[in-house]
């Protein structure tokens, strides 16, 4: 059967239209029923699985609807989906708890910050007051040695520096007026030298041409990815120690205790305070401060993005998913980066940019440069599986990676309802058949 | 050593920074190379030869060339040389001057073998004898005439010595050379003591160990207006002035092959063929051809209007006249006139010398999905998947060099190829092919099996020294088979037979690349000069026809795979005169921009004059990302090239037609189906070409001789006789101005409307589509139905789409055999004759009776008819001899398009497209 499906309606009212599509509605009782473009039908290719398609005559085609193969795979699918559903519904739990642990802890930081912002300037004031003191006294001793200094300064090493710029400049200056552009220059240069070059090296020249390899490969190196871990390994250190919410509290109660105390020796003479112990308490709360103010930023920062209708994909924020390949092993952490380590250079393939398709794809954009192409992307698929796990690691267009997770939060009910229905509408037809048989 | 390396890592870093410029320093210009500003210097008059002992032998008319002034003493003798004027069937003069044998030249001069086809000899005229006649003007001198055909004869002249084609009534002249005086022959001698003959350019020595060997002379078109041919090169398809008056400085045409790196979309300079054919036309209507056999360097000045003015005038003066100046490095004076005086008859006289295009394979003249490089078997299986679910049509899926074991050809990279037949038969399933590449280049690997045999056998080309020539390319060190030797072709051919190359199978064709051939370490990226070939032949002799051979090869190779049965298909990039014998070219690796959208249209017309009528431009540009709109224009204009492929360098980003949104794919979907409804139009014309030599893209002039605003026009094309199609060449056109010529209207293919001939339209375009025009008073057969290949459309019915003209008549053939043997040669084929006149449509056979031994059947009935342009409102139309009556109705334009444009139909007239029968418009 024939029907018209209007597969562009948006271009409709375009002036000239397109060829509308035709589809052919393959009924392939005993599995579910398909579309097929109407270039297919009778071309000698067997679509439909009940072979309606080729109605000619001119090739037979076998009834493959209830082909045991698609049944059992079909079944399996049911059953990934069905634990999947469930994990996935635990991850969407767990995800809710460390949101609902997350803002708990981003309130509580709030009000730590209130407290030990207060006490840092409170302990500044008495530092400075200390350092008054203290600097009367120095200023006093030591106004007789600084006479001794000052003549010597303004040495002529810093006048010779400065002259170098505008020679600089100039030289260009005057290859413009001779009609050359520094880039002449370079081409000259590769000229010349090339009349130097071993046979190979003037082969392997012109194959840089084409495919940018050798000069290509930019890789950075590993030191600086390596800072950037352990920035972020000073916050996580933070974290842990002031995990427990419980015992944060009493901690903050400590606080609140010793703030009290230092108030206290306010109203005592400076005489009587022992500067010392005042410097540390300043410094050590100084940089309680700054990695509280540090937890919020990032818990704030953390709260700004998308993790799904359900907030599913909450619990990936902290992880880092990795996966080997072809000598390469390659780590996505998602919200964060993606990068691919080999034996002694790890490359950027991207910085997380956003997901794609409704969260069916996360994307990382803005990766290291590529020689004559893109910078580095990656786009990870996600799929419905067990375990959450990366693989398939591919390159389809230079320097545009792609790969493939499976995850529980991928498993989505409606699906699995499709799958059910579709299984359900096979077996009853399969009855049916059955009955007719006994008849 | 370690300084060195720095040097060399330093120079990369400057290549990378540069890497978009054609780089033309590289290159070597004329007046770089010694014989071409030494011959570009030659004064008007300078060559004082003469012809002497002219006499009949042989069947031709020969004589002897000697200076006519006396030497003096102090001068080395200019031995005399022999000239010989032969004729042929159809108007063809040859001309052949080498030096005399019997002075004992040092070398014999090398003459191209194996382009000229066997059956030419047999087409030989045997003179019997020459008039001699004394013109008007010459002061004493005589002029020997021989019969070249009906209406038309040779001329030679003694003194000063000239040969030219005229017309017998009116003595017109047609083709003449050495009008100017500018012959020039530099004999081969023995070096001198103090001499050096080496040459230098960049760094690389040529020995040239012969010394001096050029040729150069002067060759006339007379009442000529332009001259086209000598491809390739990437410009205009009327060929521009290089030297005179109002020329700025420019290099003659060169015809050099080479692998340019990023070429430039306008100049004349040489790149990766060579076809040293010219044709002149003019407004007389008539044109004339020359072509030079030589596969040494060769270049070609076009001389501006009054070039010889200043230096006194020698001819008298011609309105239209166009003169050119042909210079090379070494061979021999082997020459061809062709009178026309149609432009298809010159054509056809050139193809009767090199032969007639073959006959390609049904599914390579659909499309073609090619990139650089789909790297696995997942790939290509998502690829084709792709196809399929976004429902656009393609037959070949194509394999780069990243698919073979460390570009050793003929093997499969084993990780991420490890199943290549059964690759080959998931696409053979969908009625899909493949094709490989397989360049001349053999990686230097002791456990390479190929290079192991090569070189036991020394089938390579040997250095200057007589060692195997070692250059590189892809895989490093490699060397190069002699592919001119008979033998070494043969052993090469062997290579393609199942047994040899595992993993193939008969789905799988071949893709020719780097044949020029490219060496990167060479001289001008290829080999050196006095690199030595089959019997001492020096490379500078035959450079141009090494690909030639390759393509040749491989050619025969395939053909061998396959008993003799299946028709090759070699997609080639090098070329020579005669290369349309063995497939398809393209115009190498040109660039995602606009320029090279519009120059692909004059490269392929000058292809096509020049007999390669299967070729191509790669679509969307090699080098560089084209945007959706560049792309979309691009396989509008690619669905009517001969040759139609996809294609992109591997640093581009991924640019199959579903990735640029739903609009953008409609619109290549719909254009690459435009292509395959005209699938059997296509083919039709592929015949035509394999039969006449008439090219399936013809430029507007080759149908319209007469018609003057066409003569310059390369931005529109006709396909076959009955297609005009125009490009879109700019960003967000608007409005398109495009000529239609002659007296008759056309008709839009998309929406059936009818503008005036002989006119310049301005039309509105939309992104939908490029300007496309049935030519009124044809017949254009379709098959409308879509499918995912060529192969599903084996069985499906046509239409026949018939434009009428102004006396409501119109005519077109079909042309149909099995698509892929060479049955077809012993008669098992369809032809058939669609005539419209007096109301009545008939179908008649065009085969000759009887047929040959084998036969070709077709059960395919016609579902529709179609008419443009029919006024008289008959309602039924009866069909013999069944006498059945059949409902003539309004319906689409294009198949399955319910709200576009509507035409006048019989739907189902049951009749069978290779059957005799009459449609009765009542």
């Amino acid at each position: 059967m024939m029907i018209s499906v209007t597969a562009q309606t948006a271009l409709m009212s375009q002036e000239h239209q397109l060829v509308q599509e035709e589809k052919f509605y393959c009924k392939n009782i005993g599995h579910s029923p398909s579309l097929l473009y109407s270039s297919r039908v009778n071309d000698g290719i067997c679509d439909c699985c009940d072979g309606s398609d080729e109605y000619d005559g001119k090739v037979k085609c076998p009834n493959t609807c209830n082909d045991a193969i698609a049944i059992e795979s079909l079944k399996r699918n049911v059953e990934v989906y069905q634990e999947g559903v469930t994990l996935r519904k635990q991850e969407i739990e767990q995800a809710k708890r460390a949101i609902a642990r997350d803002r708990a802890e981003l309130s509580m930081l709030k009000r730590e910050r209130e407290v030990v912002g207060k006490l840092v300037s409170q302990l500044d004031e008495l530092v400075q007051k200390l350092e008054q003191e203290h600097e009367e006294e120095e200023n006093k001793m030591s106004e007789a040695r600084n006479e001794k200094v000052k003549n010597k300064k303004s040495g002529p090493e810093e006048n010779a520096d400065r002259q170098i710029e505008p020679m600089k400049t100039s030289d260009v200056e005057k290859k413009r007026q001779s009609g050359e552009s520094p880039s002449d220059q370079n081409e000259k240069d590769e000229d010349k030298n090339s009349e130097g070059l071993s046979r190979e090296e003037l082969g392997q020249l012109v194959v840089s041409r084409w495919t940018g390899k050798k000069t290509g490969e930019q890789v950075k190196e590993i030191d600086q990815t390596k800072n950037d871990q352990e920035n972020d390994g000073q916050v996580d250190g933070y974290k842990e120690s002031v995990a427990d919410n419980t015992s944060r509290q009493s901690w903050l109660n400590k606080i609140q205790e010793t703030a009290q105390s230092f108030l206290n020796m306010f109203s005592t003479t400076i005489a009587n305070l022992d500067a010392t112990q005042i410097r540390k308490e300043y410094n050590d709360y100084t940089s309680k401060l700054s990695d509280i103010n540090s937890r919020i930023s990032s818990l704030t920062e953390k709260f700004k993005h998308d993790f799904g209708k359900e907030n599913e994909f909450y619990l990936f924020y902290d992880r880092c998913f990795e996966s080997e390949q072809d000598k390469y092993v390659y780590k996505v952490r998602p919200f964060k980066d993606a990068t691919q380590k080999g034996d002694n250079s790890e490359t950027l393939l991207g910085k997380w940019d956003e997901f794609g398709n409704s969260h069916r794809y996360m994307l990382f954009t803005d990766g290291d440069e590529c020689w004559n192409g893109p910078d580095r992307s990656l786009k990870v698929k996600l799929r419905c599986g067990l375990k959450t796990e990366l693989t398939g690691m591919d390159e389809p267009s230079r320097c545009e990676y792609a790969a493939l997770m499976y995850t529980p939060v991928l498993c989505l009910d409606e699906k699995l309802e499709e799958f059910k229905q579709k299984l359900e509408s096979i077996d009853q037809v399969q009855e049916q058949q059955w009955n007719h048989d006994e008849l | 050593m370690k300084m060195k390396q720095f040097a060399f890592f330093f120079l990369l870093f400057l290549a990378s920074q540069t890497v978009h410029s054609w780089k033309k320093d590289e290159f070597r210009a004329c007046d770089q190379t010694p014989f071409c500003k030494r011959a570009r210097f030659r004064k008007l008059g300078s060559c004082t030869l003469i012809a002497t002992d002219v006499s009949i032998s042989d069947g031709d008319l020969t004589a002897k060339l000697i200076p006519k002034a006396k030497q003096y003493h102090d001068q080395d003798p200019i031995k005399p040389l022999t000239l010989s004027v032969s004729v042929y069937q159809y108007g063809i003069l040859r001309l052949k001057i080498d030096e005399d044998p019997s002075s004992n030249p040092p070398k014999k001069r090398f003459q191209v073998p194996d382009v000229i086809v066997p059956e030419f000899e047999g087409k030989k005229l045997w003179l019997q004898s020459a008039t001699t006649e004394k013109l008007d003007g010459d002061i004493g001198g005589l002029s020997s005439v021989v019969y070249l055909s009906d209406g038309y004869e040779a001329v030679l002249r003694h003194d000063p010595f000239e040969v030219y084609v005229r017309e017998k009534a009116g003595k017109r002249r047609v083709v003449s050379l050495n009008s100017h005086g500018l012959f020039d022959f530099e004999q081969l001698r023995v070096k001198k003591e103090d001499e050096d003959w080496e040459e230098r350019f960049r760094g690389h020595t040529d020995s040239r160990p012969y010394g001096p060997q050029s040729i150069s002379f002067d060759v006339s078109f007379h009442e000529s207006d332009f001259v086209y041919g000598i491809p390739e090169h990437a410009t205009s398809f009327a060929l521009k002035p290089t030297r005179g008056p109002g020329v700025e400085e420019s290099e003659p045409y060169r015809l050099f092959n080479l692998d340019v790196f990023e070429y430039v979309h306008d100049s004349p300079f040489g790149i990766y063929g060579s076809i040293p054919f010219m044709v002149s036309h003019g407004k007389s209507g008539k044109s004339s051809g020359f072509f030079w056999l030589n596969a040494a360097e060769m270049q070609i000045d076009v001389l501006a209007k009054g070039w010889d003015a200043d230096n006194g005038i020698l001819m008298p003066t011609e309105q239209s006249r166009i003169d050119t100046f042909w210079m090379t490095e070494a061979g021999i004076v082997d020459t061809f006139f062709f009178v026309g005086p149609g432009p298809k008859d010159v054509v056809k006289q050139y193809m009767s010398v090199t032969g007639l295009p073959a006959m390609p394979q049904l599914f390579s003249t659909a499309y073609h999905q090619c990139r650089w490089n789909y790297r696995d078997e997942e790939d290509v299986e998502n690829v084709d998947s792709k196809f399929d679910e976004h429902d656009i049509p393609y037959d070949v899926l194509w394999l780069d060099i990243e698919h073979t074991d460390g570009k050793r050809y003929f093997t499969w990279d084993k990780l991420l190829f490890p199943h290549p037949e059964e690759m080959q038969k998931k696409l053979v399933a969908k009625g899909r092919h493949m094709v490989t590449i397989v360049d001349p280049h053999i990686k230097r690997d002791d456990s390479f099996d190929l290079h192991k045999d090569a070189s036991q056998r020394g089938y390579y080309v040997k250095d200057a020294t007589g060692k195997d020539f070692d250059g590189w390319c892809w895989p490093g060190s490699s060397s190069y088979p002699d592919v001119l030797n008979p033998e070494i072709r043969s052993w090469w051919a062997e290579k393609f037979s199942y047994k040899n190359y595992i993993g193939s199978t008969p789905s799988l064709y071949i893709w020719n690349d780097m044949n020029e051939p490219s060496v990167f370490n060479g001289p001008e990226v290829t080999m050196p000069r006095d690199a030595l070939h089959l019997g001492g032949v020096e490379h500078r002799e035959l450079h141009n026809a090494y690909g030639y051979y390759f393509h040749m090869a491989t050619a025969d190779g395939l053909v061998k795979r396959g008993d003799g049965k299946d028709r090759p298909f070699v997609l080639s990039r090098a070329f020579f005169a005669g290369s349309q014998r063995y497939g398809a070219v393209w115009t190498g690796d040109n660039s995602a921009d606009w320029d090279h959208l519009r120059v692909s249209v004059p490269m392929i017309l000058s292809l096509g004059l020049t007999g390669m009528s299967f070729s191509g431009a790669d679509v969307g540009g090699f080098f560089g990302n084209p945007d959706p709109e560049l792309l979309v224009r691009w396989y509008q204009l690619g669905a009517y090239y001969p040759f139609f492929r996809g294609h992109a360098h591997h640093d581009t980003k991924r640019r199959e037609p579903w990735l640029f949104g739903e609009r953008n794919t409609a619109l290549m979907r719909d254009a690459i189906r435009i292509r395959y409804t005209l699938l059997p139009y296509f083919y039709t014309l592929f015949r035509e070409a394999n039969v006449s030599g008439v090219p399936v893209v013809r430029p507007l002039w080759m149908e319209f001789p007469s018609d003057e605003a066409a003569f310059s026009n390369d931005e529109a094309f006709m396909v076959g006789n009955s297609l005009l199609v125009q490009g879109i060449y700019e960003t967000r056109a608007k409005h398109a101005s495009i000529y239609l010529p002659g007296k008759e209207s056309w008709y839009d293919l998309r929406t059936g409307t009818s503008y005036k001939g002989g006119k310049t339209h301005k039309l509105e375009v939309s992104e939908d589509s490029i300007p496309a025009f049935q030519r009124a008073g044809t017949i254009v057969p379709r098959k409308d139905r879509l499918r995912r290949s060529s192969t599903q459309m084996m069985l499906d019915p046509f239409t026949l789409v018939i434009a009428l003209n102004s006396s409501q008549e119109a005519e077109g053939e079909l042309y149909l055999d099995d698509g892929k043997s060479f049955d077809f040669k012993h008669g098992a084929y369809i032809h058939r004759r669609f005539v419209f006149s007096n109301g009545h449509l008939t179908s008649s056979n065009m085969a000759p009776s009887p047929p040959g031994n084998s036969k070709f059947s077709s059960d395919c009935f016609v579902e529709r008819i179609i008419l443009l342009g029919y006024t008289p409102g008959a309602k039924t139309a009866l069909v013999e001899p069944e006498n059945q009556k059949a409902e003539i109705e309004l319906g689409p334009l294009r198949f399955g398009e319910q709200h576009g444009a509507a035409a006048v139909t019989i739907r189902k007239p049951g009749v069978r497209v290779a059957e005799d029968w009459k449609i009765k418009f009542l």
